[in-house]
């Protein structure tokens, strides 16, 4: 058995609400989409700080997409909070030099198939193009490393 | 206790009949998972959830000490239950147990690339053994319940929930906001598919409602408080009085002088502030319109009565909470399609009172004025555009479709058709969505009895303006009909009627006591539309009826008595278990910075406390389980990351990334 790390890994945090029955639905269509994708269910992503998804990118994710309910969402706080904590993390992002696109929040309904394999295959396009975010890590580590060195 | 013991994981991955064993090669996943800390046996099988899969997991629960169990299988939602209950029959706790979607989340979506599907099984299985390292015992939540259950509202769906639950022998108080009983569906004359009598079908409910012991009728009566939590609501009632007794009511009636537009037809006649909406409603006692008397004294038999209303206010404990609160007809705003300014133009609504206000035999008239041609349009306040239609108050446009609406004109073309043969009738429509069972029969019918049916465009709306003058015709249609590829037909009527949809009520006050939600359309939301179609995110609370969105009277029923059933399957046995996936607090990390209380929007789910500790007073957040919902927005909140939602913990998320991102190249070797 052999396994494929040179693929870009793609987190999806799915609402059981939304993005996770979305994902059952794609799949009891039997419709294709990159393999690269690991599906997580949350109750909502409104639990998740910035820092998680630092925290995701720095363990090898290079992507994710927070599929939650939207304002459908049962959870009274749930669309106005995640976008909040979501745009906390772009900031965290920027900061560190990582890609902003690498973290998208989308809105998927229970059976919404088509807006979810969207969703998946413009994030694989994406990080087909823009790499591995350890790369990202690294090159912002040695220009950090750089910039020490001339102040030294 | 096993589960206090060091993990000791047994991981089972299905073959599910080929279904996922056709894609991944789940031996070499066993083979490989053996070799992660903790793993204590794997196995694969060809039908976990066969009775023989699920006696081989209690098997090595019961002898091999598994405390820990990772399944790989089909999704979650299909047989996560059955699997807890194989875990629970060896002894061990239910939630000592991940279920990973091997199925509908791989190899039925990368069934054309074999290794892909089992490296992504690999992974999914590896982060299930992470989580299952750090999982820990839950207890459900389990909560003395009253045997007692408020519904709120007294139409149709109310109705038939409080005689649901009643008969499955909960107590019930009905709560109803104007004097009478049957909502919306009294001011129907028939219904569809059937052709019964609405009042005679409604009557027959209101009867067996009435007469069961178990029920409490409160007309006039609102919720003014919510308090506490499923099992143990306290709420709040506060009842009009009726105004005038059995005795006094009928010579009242008669003595009263005031009027005001009677709403039961829409305001096509007048009806005296004290008032029956129609012979034989339910109650037979008539009642006062305290919202537009206007204090003045009745003369009767000599003495000057002045009516006093003295509400009263008392408490009911409950159980649980039937909201069945009903829909309003969408009013279109001044001008659309002519409404409000040429008075030929008038909803479906008004014209089926007005239909029920013409006796038989007498010719149909508007205004006084012979109807020959008639227009009706459908979708209107439906289906709408944002940029073509006029926003609601709230700047959104209602874009559903109202679905009972096109049913419901058919049925009134035939029955228009049936009434006053010579009616020429033209149906403006830009589908047809007749979806329910004999409802395309009124279609063909109408087709059959010669009416004309024109398709126009969403983005292209038929024009309503007054005739020029000197025609016969009050007023013209323009429509662009799609159905002759685009011609523009003028159609002169002497009546357009407005196929309205539904709207939400107006129940904010309610909404936010209850502290449930709307979705984007502004009706009530359920948790899922199809796991969970009539329970809300707060426990205890379910809907019913046209409260959650467009329905016909016989989806109506449905969803009535499914909120029964969910009702009286939570109060039966007197106490309520819920899932134990709620906040939990670390009172080691928590220094009551309030945080958490800041972001929680459900009230009474979480406070600060103060506690006295080695003589100092501290404070720290404590939470009800009963009303906490188990978002985790409390989690993200807290800076010492001293909250988490029990089964879903932060850290339990951290290790499932960290599998997932980890290098596999040894585990997958090792299978190899």
């Amino acid at each position: 058995m052999s396994v494929q790390n040179q693929q870009p890994k793609i987190l999806i945090l799915g609402t059981l609400s939304g993005g996770y029955a979305g994902a059952d639905s794609t799949g009891q269509s039997h419709l294709d989409y990159p393999a690269n994708t690991y599906i997580l269910p949350v109750m909502s992503p409104v639990m998740f700080p910035p820092e998680f998804y630092l925290r995701a990118f720095e363990r090898g994710i290079d992507g994710i997409i927070v599929m939650y309910s939207g304002t459908d969402s049962p959870y009274k706080v749930e669309a106005e909070g995640t976008a909040k904590l979501i745009n906390r993390a772009y900031q965290m992002m920027k900061e560190r030099g990582i890609d902003i696109r690498r973290l998208r929040l989308a809105a998927i309904c229970t059976v919404c198939v088509k807006p979810f394999l969207k969703e998946v295959n413009q994030m694989n396009d994406l990080l087909k193009g823009i790499g591995f975010v350890k790369d990202e890590l690294a090159g912002r580590a040695s220009a950090m490393a750089g910039k020490e060195t001339a102040h030294g | 206790m096993p589960e206090n013991q060091e993990p000791r994981i047994g991981v089972y991955v299905c073959h599910c009949g080929g279904n996922i064993s056709g894609a991944v090669q789940c031996e070499l996943i066993a083979k490989a998972l053996k070799q992660l800390p903790n793993v204590t046996i794997t196995r694969t099988d060809e039908s976990l959830c066969s009775d023989a899969g699920q006696s081989m997991i209690e098997a090595d629960i019961k002898e091999l000490g598994v405390n820990r169990v990772v399944i790989g299988a089909c999704a979650p939602m299909l047989h996560e239950q059955t699997f807890r209950g194989a875990v629970t029959r060896a002894g061990l706790n239910p939630y000592l147990y991940q279920h990973i979607g091997l199925r509908e989340q791989d190899s039925w979506v990368h069934g054309h690339d074999k290794q892909a599907a089992t490296d992504k099984a690999l992974r999914l299985m590896s982060a299930g053994v992470a989580k299952a390292r750090l999982l820990q015992p839950l207890e459900p939540i389990r909560l003395g319940a009253e045997k007692h259950a408020l519904v709120i509202g007294g139409g149709v769906a109310g109705l038939r929930s409080a005689l649901d639950i009643a008969r499955q022998g909960l107590r019930v108080s009905l709560v109803e906001r104007s004097p009478f009983l049957g909502g919306r569906m009294a001011q129907l004359e028939s219904v569809f598919p059937t052709e019964e009598e609405a009042r005679k079908l409604l009557h027959a409910l209101i009867e067996k409602v009435a007469a069961h012991p178990d029920i409490t009728i409160f007309t006039q009566a609102e919720v003014t408080g919510v308090a506490g939590y499923v099992g143990n609501f306290n709420v709040h009632v506060q009842q009009h009085t009726r105004g005038v007794t059995n005795e006094n009511a009928e010579a009242l009636m008669a003595a009263c002088s005031q009027e005001v537009p009677d709403e039961f037809n829409y305001g096509l006649t007048q009806r005296k502030v004290i008032y029956k909406p129609y012979a034989g409603c339910y109650p037979s006692t008539p009642a006062v319109d305290w919202e537009n008397y206007n204090g003045e004294p009745i003369s009767l038999n000599g003495k000057q009565v002045v009516l006093k209303d003295e509400p009263k206010a008392f408490e009911l404990n409950v159980g649980a909470v039937v909201v069945a609160t009903g829909f309003d007809p969408y009013t279109p705003p001044q001008g659309e399609y002519g409404f409000g300014e040429l008075p030929q133009v008038v909803t479906l609504p008004h014209l089926i009172r007005h239909l029920a206000l013409t006796k038989n035999g007498q010719p149909l008239q508007w205004n006084g004025r012979a109807i020959r041609d008639v227009a009706l349009i459908h979708c209107v306040g439906s289906r709408q555009v944002e940029g073509i239609h006029q926003p609601q108050a709230d700047g959104q446009v209602n874009n559903y479709c109202s679905r009972v609406c096109c049913t419901a004109t058919l049925h009134m073309t035939a029955e228009l058709h049936k009434r006053y043969p010579q009616l020429n009738i033209f149906d403006l429509h830009q589908d047809i969505r007749t979806y329910g069972r004999g409802h395309e029969e009124y279609y063909r019918r109408t087709l059959e009895d010669g009416v004309r049916f024109l398709r126009y465009n969403g983005e292209e709306l038929p024009k309503v303006s007054a005739a020029p003058k000197g025609d016969i015709h009050p007023v013209l249609v323009k429509v662009k009909d799609r159905l002759t590829y685009g011609e523009e037909i003028e159609i002169p009527v002497d009546l357009v009627v407005l196929a309205v949809g539904f709207m939400p009520r107006d129940i904010h006050g309610l909404e936010k006591m209850l502290k449930v939600s709307r979705g984007a359309d502004r009706f009530l939301l359920e948790v899922h539309p199809k796991l969970r179609p009539v329970e809300t995110a707060v426990n205890g609370i379910v809907l019913a009826g046209t409260a959650q969105g467009p329905m016909n009277i016989q989806e109506s029923l449905s969803a009535a008595s499914a909120a029964a059933a969910k009702v009286a399957s939570l109060l039966g046995r007197g106490h309520v278990e819920l899932p134990p996936f709620v906040a939990s607090v670390d009172e080691h990390k928590c220094n009551g910075t309030g945080a958490c209380v800041e972001v929680c929007l459900y009230e009474g789910a979480i406070a600060l406390q103060t506690f006295e500790e080695n003589g100092e007073q501290i404070k720290r957040a404590v939470i009800t389980p009963a009303n906490c919902v188990g978002c985790g927005a409390c989690v993200s909140a807290c800076p010492n990351q001293a909250i988490d939602v029990q089964g879903w913990t932060l850290a339990q998320y951290e290790a499932m990334v960290e599998a997932i991102g980890a290098d596999m190249s040894a585990l997958a070797e090792v299978a190899s």
